[in-house]
């Protein structure tokens, strides 16, 4: 019976092996939600968290997922801003990744500090000084204006548009999406932002101490710019998996190929600011504070100097180069290793700048101290995960999110289906949120 | 930075004096309501607003040197007044610095537990409650009204025992309002240490006892005129109210970082 | 239905403020906040009217005066007394952790009589009638069977009243076996009687003290009275006073003296002849002193130049020649230079021979009964009490040798050697020890090899306890009275070892008492009176307090009002009565014995070949190791690399550690020839390479979780080393070996 709520035009797996994937991986997302219930009521004792790492795998995850969920931002800002029209294949999978990126991260957050119900003193009693401040606010504001974006999509379930409200609603919506696009992109400019902020501003922490203009260090702009490269590579990823997964083509190859493009130019312009920046700070920033570049990379068992070289040369130029050349582009190996390494690179960038800015000892008698996560942390981390996983499925399986996936993927109708389609409902049908 | 607070409270150590006993560990917890666990041997985990460092100068035997060096909160003051590490960074104000007094405050029942302030602070001066306090039976019975015992997920660090200028305050209001005599507020770990190795009061007033010990420079950031004292981390900017005092040249360098041309000394390295 | 784009917006925006303006969310999340500020489980500390009691400190031999802050009728916070002589507002450690014993959990509830096997931890509650009745019964019985010798106590103490009328009881009982816990004073005293001929203790002028030569004394580490000596050090760095200190690891009190002198283990006496030789072979002697005052220093001076020649005390003490004539040369140029001995906190005695080598050191320099000197107190004579009416029976007992041989014709100068107790129980040479009473003591976790005591106490038919906390010698005990502890209690507490002013402190109840425990001074007055007879007439007092105020006569008004009473710093007394030897001199030979200062090596247990490593124990400041174990507080200064989680890091030089084949942090067995400990490797360059140092005040069995089981004893790994001159245990460590597990 659920055939009904599935889009027409596609085909879907039996309902069955839909309901054991949708169980297996709920296993995951349970034991996720019964490590967070851990943490909620026992407290973050649960966790191998300490006061040296007060900043854990947590809170690099909600980095991560941050930032690979700025492509959700950044193809809206070249999809409705920059009028790149060959992405509006691709735009509502972008903002369904956004939104789960987005909910986990706040998820996470609402795991990760020490008294949940106070979540909202951060609002109440905001310290406008404070990094961590705009970033909740930014956040908050751009998950609503997300879930404003996803909404539509829902909207146009088969079944909800029957709704002569929901339908109408939907329309509305639509029509004043650039509005929030252009919104979310501002949004996401300064949470971006101030995530790097997050780090750079802590000038007791010459690891992660930066320089920068008025009160935004250069991280501020590093990090933005590092979300909105590599961003799409995750959409593209996550994308490339789908397809794999449902063994059909979704995007078409121009949607992909564009954004790759794009994002392989972010990506080559970041990482050369990056480098100009951790050239300046290694030779003038930390001398300043006493410290050599070496400090930071020795004396312990973990964070040599293989981390700075893995995110800058190996995650960072090589996926540049790859995604600029048209050579690259048109090789579908060449294309998965480049988005494999831009997205671990961010990731890297983002464990760098909060575990190891905790961890590095700043006292000269003080030492590193390192520490693995628990397993109710890892848990909780996976729970995202799997719930990202099982919003898509669900999202993939009853609406219409790949808007050319019937035009790619055409089947053969069944007769008292194809004569039921009715005619009035054809140019609607055509309305993608994109076009709205 | 200009010199802008009514009163500095600060703090001297004077390290040739400390012994390292952790009398003054002990003082803070007894006088501050901490509480303690069945293995606090994981000192990553262990709250400790005062906690002894031991310091080595890392030579062979026998030419081995240690020195304790006790670390409460700096109550840094940053470059400019208020602009302390941790309070700068806390996003739901729950943390302050006192314009009266310069001492950065900590309200616990608004802090909810994000620990940024944690991860700004180079001294390691905060402590997160990781677990709910408990005391063994009968045991809250020692507990002080004057400072409440913290609840699970928040976090705390040394007040530079400021329910004690409160209380000081209010005797001096009551006695016609009259301003407040050095040895009226002292802190717990000051009063305790059985070496004197502590001098506590207002570097704002030459009057007292930190003033003459450190000369600080009040108009570039209270940066110690004495050669003899020093303060952590001095090339950070976070400008502490806590100095030390030391005649080994050792210690004294052990209290920054600094490159290889800058000092031919060699860095001590932590415990062994 | 039709919605165009301005009920659209109106419809969002209308939802969204209607749901804002309703109290609803709002209230929701004032009161979840507010709970979580409120949790029923996090302690909200009463309010109440707040005071000050003043007491003296009682957990350590430093006896501290104390200012207790209450709240209402709870106590909240120790502080140090201002102005008095000891401490003067300052406070260790343990002392300020005083209301963790009051308040905690390891306390004993109510008098308990064992049920169970000895050991096991099964009481049953008595009632005190009950509980001294016990008592009186076992005593009536042993006495009416003439055995009144076969009574023995163990006090911590045994000055002020409490410890008198301990072994008052024994006393008119008829047994002579009253144990005090040995300590470095012991040496002290018996040097002091021999020397100079009188029943003193050594008094240090530490404040007008110009030089200091510490023969390993950590003087920083509870040596002395903790706090004192604490204040003194902070005092000579104000002044420039020069310390050296000599010990073959580098303890907190060697790495804050002015010079660090590593030496052998055990051989400081050679070292204190090497500077004797150095002084006299260089004139550098106060040479009126010697010829006005002293007796026999030629005897002495050839033994000195014979055989303690620098380059042979260098080969004895592994520290060269060169510095000795130069140490030498320090100490006797100084004006008031001043050498001490006793290892560690001196909680153990040193062999007499030492502690004389070290004394005549003073003597060398004049520095004996002068400013910036030693000085020989005694006691201050407070407590006059009636003549102990002995009937027969007592009388009989009390001619009984005593069973740890102290005062016998081989020990004669000895007042106490509790360290020989266990052996002389064991070997059952005399006559046996059928009750045994502790207070203020806890012998089953402090005396060196803990096996051999426990043993001799399975011997024992009755043990009694005072204590007041379940330690390991009240767990093993057939009865328990608790004692009230320090806070809930009146006691008189004589100033401690080492101070010159003549001063007794008053403790006293700063909360009531607690729980059902009685005062041991009660206790001692009721169970003679039950004896009745010639004991209970030796009582002649009601109860304790009766008898504190009477005993302190006109004194008890001004230490009820100041906390403490003081006499004059007796320096001008001190001088008078310090020789009282037959020459009326300083005796640098025992004319009785012909003993004379030198170095005698302490045998240590254990064969070279089979464990050729030291083992010696060391003192922390953050451990205490007595009858009173660390509090929760206390615990928590312990560094993480003396103890983590469970287990005790063994100090080992990295040289010696690579020759093991083990690395820092690495898990290792310990040996002794007393038994084995798993321990963990710590690798430091302040300990001489051939040696491991292990911290004592770990490894309890008893108390509570937050003390028991951490690290071991190392009591259980060190058994004693009889002083073949004094009888008293100068065992410095033992022999040992390290392996890999
Ligand atoms: N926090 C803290 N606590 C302290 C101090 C401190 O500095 N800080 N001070 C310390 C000071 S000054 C001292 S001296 C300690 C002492 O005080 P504690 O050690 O706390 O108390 P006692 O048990 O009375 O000390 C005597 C112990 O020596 C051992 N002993 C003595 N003679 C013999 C012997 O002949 N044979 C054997 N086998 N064992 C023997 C016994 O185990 C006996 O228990 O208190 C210490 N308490
Ligand atoms: N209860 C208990 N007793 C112990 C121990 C223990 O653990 N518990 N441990 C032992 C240890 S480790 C130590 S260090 C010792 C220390 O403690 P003790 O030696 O037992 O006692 P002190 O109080 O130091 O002795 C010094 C005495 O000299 C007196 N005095 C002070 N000034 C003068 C003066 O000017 N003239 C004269 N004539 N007398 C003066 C003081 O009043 C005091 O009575 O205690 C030992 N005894
Ligand atoms: S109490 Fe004084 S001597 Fe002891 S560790 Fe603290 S500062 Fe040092
Ligand atoms: S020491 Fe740390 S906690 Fe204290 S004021 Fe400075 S930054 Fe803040
Ligand atoms: S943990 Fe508390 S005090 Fe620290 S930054 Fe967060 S809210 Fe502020
Ligand atoms: S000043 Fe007060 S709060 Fe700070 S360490 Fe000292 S006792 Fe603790
Ligand atoms: S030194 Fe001894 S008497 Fe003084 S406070 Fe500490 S435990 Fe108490
Ligand atoms: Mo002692």
């Amino acid at each position: 019976m659920d055939s009904a709520l599935i889009p027409k035009g596609v085909k879907r797996c039996p309902l069955w092996q839909f309901l054991l994937f949708i169980g297996a991986v709920g296993i995951v997302l349970l034991w996720g939600v019964y490590a967070m219930l851990l943490c909620w009521f026992k407290g973050l004792n649960q966790t191998n968290m300490n006061d040296y790492y007060g900043f854990a795998l947590w809170i690099w995850a909600d980095l991560a997922v941050i930032a690979v969920g700025g492509g959700a931002f950044f193809t809206g800002l070249l999809r409705y801003i920059f009028g790149k029209d060959e992405l509006k294949n691709i735009i509502n999978y972008a903002v369904l990744i956004g939104f789960i990126c987005y909910s986990s991260a706040l998820l996470i957050l609402a795991i990760d500090i020490g008294q949940p119900l106070r979540g909202w003193f951060i609002f109440w009693h905001a310290n406008v000084h404070s990094m961590l401040t705009e970033v909740a606010f930014c956040l908050s504001c751009y998950f609503g204006v997300l879930t404003i974006e996803y909404l539509p999509l829902v909207l146009e379930n088969r079944q909800i548009d029957k709704v002569p409200f929901f339908h109408h609603l939907g329309h509305n919506m639509h029509e004043i999406m650039a509005v929030f696009a252009a919104t979310g992109a501002f949004l996401s400019f300064f949470h971006q932002g101030s995530l790097g902020g997050v780090a750079g501003v802590l000038f007791g922490r010459p690891f992660a101490y930066r320089e920068g203009v008025f009160i935004w260090p250069w991280t501020f702009f590093l990090f933005t710019w590092s979300a909105a490269a590599c961003g799409p590579c995750f959409t593209i990823l996550v994308t490339k998996i789908t397809e794999k997964v449902t063994r059909k083509k979704l995007v078409k190859d121009n949607a992909i190929e564009l954004l790759a493009k794009i994002s392989g130019w972010m990506i080559l312009t970041y990482i050369i600011a990056k480098t100009v920046d951790t050239w300046y700070w290694a030779t003038v920033t930390a001398p300043s504070k006493g410290f050599t570049l070496m400090e930071f990379y020795s004396n312990n068992a973990l964070y040599g100097i293989w981390i700075l070289v893995a995110e800058i040369l190996i995650c960072g130029y090589i996926p540049a180069f790859i995604l600029i050349t048209k050579k690259g582009r048109k090789n579908p190996l060449g294309v998965w290793i480049a988005i494999i390494l831009a997205v671990i690179g961010v990731c890297l960038n983002r464990w760098v700048m909060v575990l190891q800015v905790m961890a590095v000892p700043v006292m000269t008698f003080d030492h590193w101290a390192l520490y693995y996560p628990s397993w109710q942390e890892v848990a909780t981390t996976i729970l995202p995960v799997a719930y990202g996983v099982i919003l898509i499925a669900i999202s993939y399986r009853y609406l219409p999110v790949f808007p050319n996936e019937a035009e790619m993927n055409p089947i053969e109708p069944l007769p008292e289906e194809a004569a039921a389609i009715e005619p009035s409902m054809a140019p609607e049908q055509e309305l993608t949120p994109a076009e709205a | 930075m200009k010199n802008n607070l009514n009163h500095r409270f600060g703090m001297v150590i004077d390290l040739d004096k400390c012994t390292g006993c952790g009398s003054c560990m002990v003082a803070c917890m007894a006088e501050n309501n901490v509480p303690f666990r069945k293995d606090e041997s994981d000192k990553l985990l262990s709250i400790t607003w005062m906690r002894v460092f031991r310091l080595n100068n890392g030579k062979p035997f026998p030419e081995t040197d240690i020195c304790y060096l006790p670390r409460p909160c700096m109550q840094c003051a940053g470059l400019h007044e208020g602009h302390s590490p941790c309070v700068s960074v806390c996003p739901a104000t729950a943390t302050d610095y006192g314009m009266e007094t310069g001492i950065v405050s900590q309200i616990y029942t608004r802090c909810f537990g994000c620990r940024y302030c944690m991860a700004s602070c180079p001294y390691h001066s905060r402590y997160f409650n990781w677990w709910d306090p408990i005391w063994p039976d009968g045991m809250e019975k020692y507990l002080s009204p004057n400072v409440s015992p913290r609840m699970r997920g928040v976090v705390e660090k040394c007040s530079f025992c400021y329910h004690r200028y409160q209380l000081a305050k209010d005797k001096a209001f009551m006695d016609g309002g009259r301003e407040l005599k050095e040895n009226e507020y002292q802190t717990a770990c000051t009063q305790a240490c059985p070496a004197n190795a502590i001098t506590f009061g207002d570097l704002n007033n030459p009057d007292h006892a930190v003033h003459r010990m450190v000369k600080p420079d009040l108009e570039h950031g209270g940066r110690p005129q004495n050669p003899h004292a020093f303060r952590l981390l001095e090339r950070l900017g976070t400008n502490p109210k806590v100095y030390y005092l030391s005649s080994r040249k050792w210690i004294r360098h052990a209290g920054d970082n600094y490159l290889k041309n800058e000092a031919k000394m060699k860095k001590p390295v932590h415990h062994g | 239905m039709k919605i165009g784009r301005r009920e659209f917006l109106s419809f969002v925006i209308g939802g969204a403020a209607g749901t804002a303006l309703s109290p609803l969310p709002w209230k929701l999340m004032d009161d979840s906040s507010i709970w979580t500020q409120m949790w029923p489980w996090t302690p909200v500390p009463e309010n109440g009217e707040a005071s000050y009691v003043n007491s003296v400190c009682t957990l350590c031999p430093g006896r501290c005066g104390i200012t207790v802050r209450k709240i209402d009728d709870r106590a909240v916070k120790i502080e140090g007394m201002k102005k008095y002589p000891v401490n003067d507002g300052g406070l260790c450690l343990l002392g300020l952790s005083g209301l963790q014993l009051l308040y905690g959990p390891t306390r004993i509830k109510g008098p308990l009589k064992r049920s169970g096997k000895r050991g096991q931890g099964d009481w049953e509650r008595i009632s005190w009638k009950e509980a001294i009745s016990e008592i009186v019964e076992k005593l009536g019985e042993l006495r009416e069977k003439g055995r009144p010798q076969s009574v023995g106590a163990i006090s911590g103490s045994d000055r002020g009243t409490v410890p008198r009328l301990l072994e008052r009881l024994l006393t008119a009982y008829g047994s002579p076996n009253f144990f005090r816990m040995a300590s470095v004073r012991d040496s002290y005293e018996l040097t002091l009687d021999i020397m100079q001929g009188v029943q003193a203790l050594p008094g240090f002028d530490f404040e007008n003290a110009d030089f200091i030569l510490s023969f390993g004394s950590d003087i920083l580490e509870g040596w002395g009275s903790p706090v004192q000596m604490m204040r003194v050090n902070s005092a000579w760095k104000s002044a420039g006073v020069k310390v050296i200190q000599i010990e073959p690891r580098l303890s907190n009190t060697a790495a804050k003296s002015d010079k660090w002198i590593p030496i052998n283990p055990g051989t400081e006496a050679a070292l204190a002849m090497g500077l004797a030789h150095v002084i006299i072979k260089e004139l550098l002697y106060d040479n009126g002193f010697i010829s006005a005052d002293t007796s026999r220093f030629d005897d002495w001076k050839q033994l000195v130049i014979d055989e303690y020649s620098p380059d042979s005390v260098a080969a004895v003490t592994g520290i060269d020649a060169g510095t000795i004539v130069v140490l030498a040369r320090r100490f006797a140029n100084a004006s008031k230079p001043m050498a001490i001995c006793g290892r560690g906190d001196g909680t153990h005695p040193v062999s007499l021979t030492e502690c004389m080598a070290v004394h005549a050191l003073n003597a060398l320099t004049g520095n004996i009964n002068k400013k910036g000197g030693i000085f020989a107190v005694s006691d201050p004579d407070y407590i006059h009490w009636p003549e102990i009416e002995m009937d027969s029976t007592a009388a009989v007992g009390m001619q009984h040798d005593r069973l740890d041989g102290a005062g016998s014709r081989k020990y004669p100068h000895s007042r106490y050697l509790l360290n020989r107790l266990p052996e002389s129980i064991l070997s059952k040479a005399l006559y046996p020890l059928e009750a045994l009473f502790i207070a203020d003591a806890n012998p089953l976790y402090t005396l060196t090899d803990t096996q051999d005591t426990g043993k001799a106490f399975e011997k024992i038919p009755l043990v009694v306890s005072f204590s007041s906390f379940m330690d390991e010698t009240a767990r093993h005990a057939d009865l328990i009275l608790p004692n009230h502890v320090y806070l809930e209690r009146y006691e008189d507490v004589p100033m401690p070892f080492g101070m010159l002013q003549q001063a007794v402190g008053l403790a006293r109840p700063v909360v009531e008492p607690q729980l059902d425990t009685r005062h041991v001074g009660d206790v001692i007055i009721e169970t003679a009176k039950g004896l009745g007879g010639s004991v209970a007439t030796s009582f002649p007092w009601k109860t304790y307090y009766l008898c504190l105020k009477e005993t302190l006569g006109e004194k008890w008004q001004a230490m009820v009002v100041n906390g403490f009473w003081s006499g004059s710093k007796s320096i001008d007394q001190a001088l008078k009565t310090s020789f009282d030897t037959a020459s009326g001199k300083f005796e640098f030979v025992d004319p009785n014995t012909g003993l004379k200062p030198q170095f005698k090596p302490v045998q240590i247990k254990g064969d070279e070949r089979q464990f050729p490593l030291l083992l010696m124990p060391y003192d922390s400041i953050r451990l205490a190791h007595g009858y009173i174990g660390d509090p929760p507080f206390m615990v928590k200064t312990v560094e993480d690399i003396v103890l983590k989680h469970n287990d005790v890091f063994v100090e080992v030089n990295p040289k010696t550690a690579r020759a093991a084949g083990l690395n820092d942090g690495q898990r290792a067995l310990l040996g002794t020839p007393l038994g084995t400990a798993k321990v963990r490797v710590r690798l430091f360059e302040g300990i001489m390479p051939g040696i491991v140092a292990l911290p004592r005040g770990l490894g309890h069995t008893a108390y509570d979780d937050y003390l028991a089981g951490k690290g071991i004893n190392v009591n259980t790994l060190i058994g004693p080393v009889e002083d073949p001159d004094s009888g008293m245990n100068a065992a410095w460590g033992i022999r040992a070996k390290l392996s890999k597990i």
